[in-house]
Parts: structure tokens; sequence; C-alpha cells
């Protein structure tokens, strides 16, 4: 291929010659060649475009809003159910509602529902509540669970400890992570601290998903997606991460003309502890481990505060299920000198890492790492990974 | 107040006709566009707004004064100060944490416990970008290539709404005069500024965002739980997302700024085009790279000082400029790989006598190639979080060969292969789709628009992603 001359674009930072100290800007350097270069697409080359007055400019924006809002009236009702409690939901709602109605009678939520089917994305704008839990704690069922239940007490002397599910690389200990936006950053952690183990293996994706959780089915139904996700990925561990979102009176999914009060209330809890649980039983059920990350403190004291209250419940139903289920703590994991906050925290030689990010509730790398090693700890209490080392050596 | 909410559209449809009726009384319109641009940015904190005002009258105050003082030595003085102060902003929110971390790290290898105490900055959105202007405008004051205007026009002129969280870094010399004069509502560019919004959204909330959740993500965060090939796919999907996240925010700016009758340079054309490092440079980031120039390579003494100088002064920009992006070691080191390609660029230019020519003797094709690949490997360093990481990611590009790839899907190389592939487009077809658009009746146009939001709604992913250059 024969050689074009290049594009005579301004250089960076080339051919220069100015200094600070000049005042005037020098002439522009003359050309060796005129400019063979692709044209622009703000050049001055192509069909000539009419202009339009400002007014024009607003009926097409309004009319584009106003059309794009009836042909995505669907989505644009579930963005507005999907809202948190208030008077914009409200508001959003009132709109969008009608709306809905018009542009489904009027056939005009079938081009969406087109494009839709045709990327194998129907059914994204269906508001979906259904918990699927039975409408009292399942704590006391027993799970169809492979997993021993380990005993809180102490054995006596002389007591044969309960046999470790053993795990080896023939037979891998199959892990899956899943929650809220706060699982992200721990969860590629225990992936990478998982897969570098040989008798572990992660399965399936990091399904870590923002702004979602237990109160809001219909932002994101999650007992359906653990339901889903267990019976295809068969794993033995589901290592979970919610309630960040979850700190909010606000309930979907409760049977019509129920309420849980405030936020915190005793039927808060209740309800709240019901979906901890349900979680919980759907995973031990499908012969899994559940291990519960915590949430941690954060560098807002009202929040923290919110955060002590979902984590008391689940840690509660972490407790009921001995043996099936373990909850991991974070609160003191990233505390500071001063028992508070901490965005730095030394590692083991003692060296400052940076272990929550900027907007003081997520975790940063080193962050993750920290809660990485402690759900291994955790898993190691609950299951033998290492006695194959043994018989590889014998 | 991201781009792409409802949040957005609902401010935007009363600015933009209270805009157009006030601009026939500028004394009206100025202070209109200043509340309404101080109200875009306390959407994410309120506080962040008199930081910007105070960042407008300190360099103001100081502009003013270079150009009315004729002492050489007081202008210089007060030179200083304006950049001690803007430095001092930008240094304190967004580089303490990270300059006390990596001192007292340093003491402690040479066996120093510092007494260096960390703080939790919360790093106010588009800082970077807006002490960028502020620091072209008293610069340009100071050299005499611009004088200074006043403290309203110049407020309009660092917290114009379209530009202030993310650029492009408009110049005095390109808005102010634009501020001065009422824009003529007569002759709005609306096709053009509708095209580059409706592409722009397209670009981030379709490609940028689907390659991120997809594939980027997830092998960035575990490289060794990945196949060679995911992570060679994964290099090249970060290569189009970043382009797709921040072309398409400075193209929704950009038509934004059209229908408020303002015009912002250019920011992005075909940068995986580009045949050498230097050609991508003029491509990426267009305005940042001429504000490197003028600002930091030219003051150092660019190519003047002889070709080892030229080599210094090559290196300290680039490294600027990565720093500029974060306050990480990776993003110095992406920009001093940048720094050293560039150099490496202009020392063979000089052995084969052709400076014309970034790869000479090389053709096309193999140069933009060799180009786009020394890009992706520099975005390695730019992506990762740690060195660690980053070393992972290369070692894995070799180690993990035939292995399974369940993440490289029709869908990941569809996405990749459009958004390269426009990059190849001939660029007189959106001419013609703008031109034939804007000779449509107004309700086809708005059904056309609508169509296209609707498309872009369903391809993309739930939520509203920030971002990528909202952190820089």
């Amino acid at each position: 291929m024969a050689d074009r001359p290049l594009p005579q674009l301004p250089p960076l930072p080339d051919e220069e010659t100015r200094t600070l100290e000049q005042a005037v800007p020098p002439p522009d350097p003359p050309r060796a060649a005129p400019p063979r270069r692709r044209p622009r697409p703000d050049g001055d080359d192509g069909p000539p475009r009419k202009l339009a007055s400002a007014g024009h400019a607003l009926v097409v924006c309004v009319l584009a809003l106003v059309i794009g809002l009836v042909l995505n009236a669907p989505g644009a009702h579930k963005n507005a159910y999907n809202k948190p409690a208030g008077w914009q939901r409200d508001v959003a709602l009132a709109l969008t509602g009608p709306l809905a109605g018009v542009s489904h009678a009027l056939l005009l939520d079938r081009p969406r529902k087109g494009v839709q089917a045709a990327v194998g994305r129907s059914g994204i704008d269906d508001i979906d509540t259904d918990l699927g839990l039975p409408p009292t704690t399942v704590a006391t069922t027993t799970p169809a669970t492979t997993v021993p239940r380990a005993t809180t007490k102490k054995p006596r002397a002389g007591t044969p400890t309960p046999k470790k599910p053993a795990f080896s690389p023939k037979k891998k200990l199959r892990i899956w992570v899943a929650g809220d936006s706060l699982v992200i950053t721990p969860g590629y952690a225990i992936v990478r601290a998982a897969g570098s183990s040989p008798a572990m293996e992660p399965v399936g994706t990091v399904d870590g998903r923002v702004a979602t959780g237990l109160s809001r089915p219909d932002v994101f139904n999650w007992f359906d997606e653990i339901r889903r996700q267990v019976k295809e990925l068969h794993p033995k561990v589901v290592v979970l991460a919610f309630g960040g979102n979850d700190d909010k009176a606000y309930m979907t999914g409760l049977p019509d003309g129920a309420s849980v009060g405030d936020f915190g209330s005793w039927a808060w809890r209740r309800e709240y502890g019901r979906r901890v649980g349900g979680v919980m039983d759907t995973i031990n059920r499908a012969g899994a481990f559940a291990v519960w990350i915590g949430l941690p403190q954060t560098s807002s004291q009202d929040q923290t505060a919110r955060f002590d209250v979902v984590n008391a419940v689940a840690e509660k139903q972490a407790r009921k299920r001995p043996g099936r289920a373990a909850y991991v703590d974070t609160y003191t994991m990233f505390a500071g000198d001063d028992g508070g906050f901490a965005q730095y925290l030394p590692d083991g030689s003692g060296r400052l890492e940076k272990v929550r990010a900027d907007d003081g509730v997520h975790f940063e790398r080193a962050g993750g790492d920290m809660i990485a090693r402690v759900v291994l700890k955790e898993l190691n209490k609950v299951f033998d990974l290492t006695s194959w080392r043994n018989k590889q050596t014998a | 107040m991201l781009f792409p909410t409802a949040t957005f559209a609902i401010f935007f449809l009363i600015v933009l006709p209270l805009s157009w009726l006030t601009m026939p009384w500028p004394h009206r319109w100025r202070p209109f566009m200043i509340a309404a641009s101080y109200v875009f940015y306390s959407w994410w904190d309120w506080r962040f707004v008199l930081l910007l005002a105070g960042c407008t009258i300190w360099n103001q105050m100081l502009a003013v004064r270079i150009w009315r003082t004729t002492d050489r030595a007081r202008r210089k003085g007060l030179l200083f100060l304006a950049l001690a102060g803007n430095l001092g902003l930008l240094g304190y929110f967004k580089y303490y944490d990270f300059f006390v971390s990596s001192t007292d790290n340093m003491a402690a290898i040479v066996g120093y416990d510092l007494p260096l105490s960390l703080k939790a900055i919360v790093l106010p959105v588009g800082i970077s970008f807006f002490t960028f202007m502020a620091i072209s405008y008293v610069v340009d004051a100071y050299r005499g290539e611009f004088e200074p205007t006043t403290l309203e026009k110049f407020a309009v002129y660092l917290s114009f709404f379209p530009h202030l969280v993310a650029g492009p870094i408009v110049r005095p010399s390109e808005l102010i005069p634009q501020i001065e004069k009422p824009r003529d509502p007569r002759r709005v560019d609306t096709s053009r500024a509708f095209y580059l919004i409706a592409t722009g959204l397209f670009k981030k909330v379709v490609i940028a965002n689907y390659l991120a959740s997809s594939i980027v993500d997830q092998v960035f965060a575990a490289p060794g739980q990945h196949s060679s090939l995911e992570i060679l796919i994964a290099v090249y999907a970060y290569a189009v997302q970043i382009y797709a996240d921040f072309s398409g925010y400075t193209d929704i700016a950009i038509g934004i700024a059209l229908l408020l009758g303002f015009s912002f340079p250019q920011n992005f054309d075909s940068p995986y085009a580009a045949v050498s490092v230097q050609d991508f440079w003029r491509r990426w980031h267009m305005t940042l790279s001429r504000w490197l120039r003028d600002y930091v390579y030219i003051p150092l003494g660019g190519n003047r000082k002889g070709t080892v100088l030229t080599y210094r002064n090559l290196m300290l920009t680039m490294l600027i400029g990565g720093l500029w992006h974060g306050a990480a070691w990776t993003f110095v080191v992406w920009g001093g790989l940048h720094g050293v390609a560039l150099a490496g660029e202009r020392w063979w230019h000089g052995r084969r006598a052709a400076p014309a020519r970034p790869l000479a003797g090389w053709p096309r094709w193999r140069a933009r190639i060799l180009t786009f690949h020394f890009v992706c490997f520099a975005w390695i360093f730019f992506r990762s979080d740690s060195f660690g990481s980053a070393w992972d990611m290369i070692e894995g590009l070799f180690t993990g060969w035939g292995e399974p790839s369940p993440l490289v899907t029709s869908g990941v190389l569809l996405a990749i292969a459009v958004g390269i592939g426009s990059q190849y487009l001939p660029a007189r077809l959106p001419r013609v789709v703008m031109a034939r658009f804007s000779r449509l009746p107004v309700l086809a146009q708005a059904t056309v628009l609508a169509l296209a939001l609707m498309v872009t709604s369903v391809l993309g992913p739930e939520g509203v992603a920030p971002f990528i250059y909202f952190q820089f």
C-alpha cells in the first residue's frame, strides 16, 4: 500500500517554539504542503445543512420527548415504580401509569416490544414483586442440605468432631457470589482467592447489581434470581451482601394493605428478617452454605446507624442457621484507630492502603481482599479444603 | 445531574426556552445562565458551588490585575499566585491523600514513621476541567493573548453547564466572544446538535455500558480467572468502552451547547484510526492535548532547547497528563508510556529524516495496527487499580490460551467492531445524514429522535452508569 501524506493536525507537543514570556502569539507557521486530510464531520464538505430557529429546536425537543415517552411508556412506568418512595415516585407513577395504558391501547408500545423481542430482552418491563417465600419465617424447616450442621457448643472431651465435607482438586468447592453493589469488589477478591486455591472453584460471574436489595423486588427480584442461579450453577457456597440499599422504610412485595411502618420498627425487622431468612433457606435447600457479608461502617454516621439495624437482622438470621449460614462482620474490620470510619488502613507490613472508595461506602481492592481473607477463613471452618494435600503426600 | 436522565431532560426543557428568551438582553441572560449552571452543578453537592464561585472570583481578580500591571516581575508574581491557587485547589481535593499515603509509604521503607494524617476528601465533580480552564484564562491574560472580561462573563465561561463536569476544555478565546455577543436564534445548527446527542447517547448507554458490564469489569477485576482470549478481548473492549463513554459524553455536551447557540471545539477525531502515537494525541481528547501543549510543553521549552531537553519535556508533559487523570501511580505509568512512545517516534523520525511521517517507511495499515495495540497496552495500566492487577492482565495474555472463554460472545465482538469500525466510516456519511435530517418536517424529526431514544433505551443496560471521565 502506498504511503499517503499524514493529516496536518495541530501537533502535540511538537514543533512549537513559543514561550510563556512571549506576549504576542507568533504567526501560523508556513505549511509545507496543502493539507490532504480526511474531511471532518464538522468541516465544510458534504451537502449543506439547513439551519433552523431556536423555536424549531424547542418544538422538536418537546415533541421527541413526548413521542419517546409514549413509545417507551412501559419502561418509563417501570422506572417510575422503581423510584425511591416519595412524592417524585407518586408523581411519576401518576403520569406514567395512564400513559402506559394509552400507549398499549394505541399499540404504540409494539415497536418497543418488537425491538425487545429481536434482541432477546422481552419481559424487561415487567414488574415482578413476588418473593416466592412462605408467609412466615422458615427458620424451623430443615433444609435438604448436604452441609452438616455445626454446633455452637464446644464438643465435650472425647466426643468426635463432626467430619467436615472435604473438597479437593478433583471435587472442587463451587462458590457463587451475589448481592448489591457492595458485593462487587469483595466478590472479585473472593473469586481471585478461590481461583488460586486448587480445591475451590468460582462459578458464574460475580452477580453484583447496583441499587438493588431485598426491600425492592420490583427494582430487581433477587428471590427469583437466587432461586434460578443456585439451580443452574449448583454452588456449594453462596456469598451474599445485601442491605446497602435496604436502609429505608419502603418495601414492595408486601401483601395488599400490609405495611412495615418506619425503618427499624418491629414490623420492618420482622419482614426484613423473613426476606433474609428466605434467601438463606433457598440457598440451603439447594444444598449450599450461605455466607452473609455484613455492612461496613461508612463515612456518614446516620448511614452507619441505619446499617447497624440491617446488620442486626442479618446476623440474627445467620445465627438461627448454625452450620448452614455464617455472618461476616465487616464493621470492626474497617474501623480506624479511633473505632470510626477509616479510608486507609495499614496492611500486614504496616504500609497504608486505601481500603474504602471515595464515596465513603464502597470498598477499594485492598478492602475487598481483607473481606475475602475472612470469608475464606469461615469456609475453612466449615469445609475441609486441605486434607487432600496430606493424601497426595502420602 | 447526568445527561442521560429524566431529571436533566426536565432541566434542559426549562433552560432552553428561557435561555433563548433572555438572550437578546445579555444583562439578563448571563445571570440566568450562571444560576442555571450552578443549579446543575449543585445537583451533586451544593458545597461544590461555593468552590466553583471561589475559583471564579480568585482567577478573575488575578487575571485583571495581571492584565493591568506593566511591571514584569509583579505580573510574574501574580501569575504564580494564580497558578498556586488553582493547583493548590486541585492538589488538595484530588491529590492530598495520594501524596500523603505515597510519602508515608516511602518513609516507612527507610524506617521513618511520619506524623501525616489522611483525610477522606470528596472529589468535586469536574474540578480538573474547570481549574484547567481557569488556568488558561489567567495564563492567556499574562501572555497578553486575551484581555480579561467582566466577572459575570467569566463566571458564565467557567460554569457553563454543557462543559462544566467533563469538558471539552474550551479556551477563553473560543467561548467568551460567543458569550459577549447574543447568539442568532434564527440560525441554530439543530440537525448537528440532534445527531451528536443521539449518537452520543447510543455510544454511552449502549456500547460503553454493555461492554463494561459484559466483559471489561469482570476481566479487569480478576484477570487470573480468565483465559488469554478473554483478557485480550477485554483490553480491546476497554479501549472501545472508554472511547464510547468519553466521546459520547462530549458529543452530548457539544450538541446541547449547539442547541443553546454555542459552538464548542471538537474533542475526538477517530482516535483508533491514528497512524502514530503523536497522531493519536491529535485525535484523542483534543482539547486536553492542546492544553498540555500550550500550558505545559511550551512553557517547559518545547523543542527549542535541544534533543535531550525535548525528550524531557515530552516525558514531563505526558507524566503530568497521566497524573491529571487520577491520583494513582498507574496513571503516571500510563502517561509515561505515552511519553516514551512520543519520544521514541521523534527519535525514529530524526533517524529517518522524515519528520512529516510519524512512522516513516511503514504502510498505513501496519502503523494503525501498531499504534492501536500500543494504545491498548497502555490502557491496561490506565484501567487497572494496581500494578499487581496490571501485571496479572499482561501475564494472562500469554498463559491461558485454549481455555474456555464464555465472556467472548458475539454481542461483545459486535460492540467492539461497531466501536472501532465507526472510526473508519467515510467522514461524509454523518454530514449526509445530518443534511437529510435537517430537511425533514418537524414531526418527522421528532419521531426519528424518539425512535432513536427508544432503541437506546431498550438496548442499554438498566440504570444509569456514571461517565468514566467524571472521576478525573
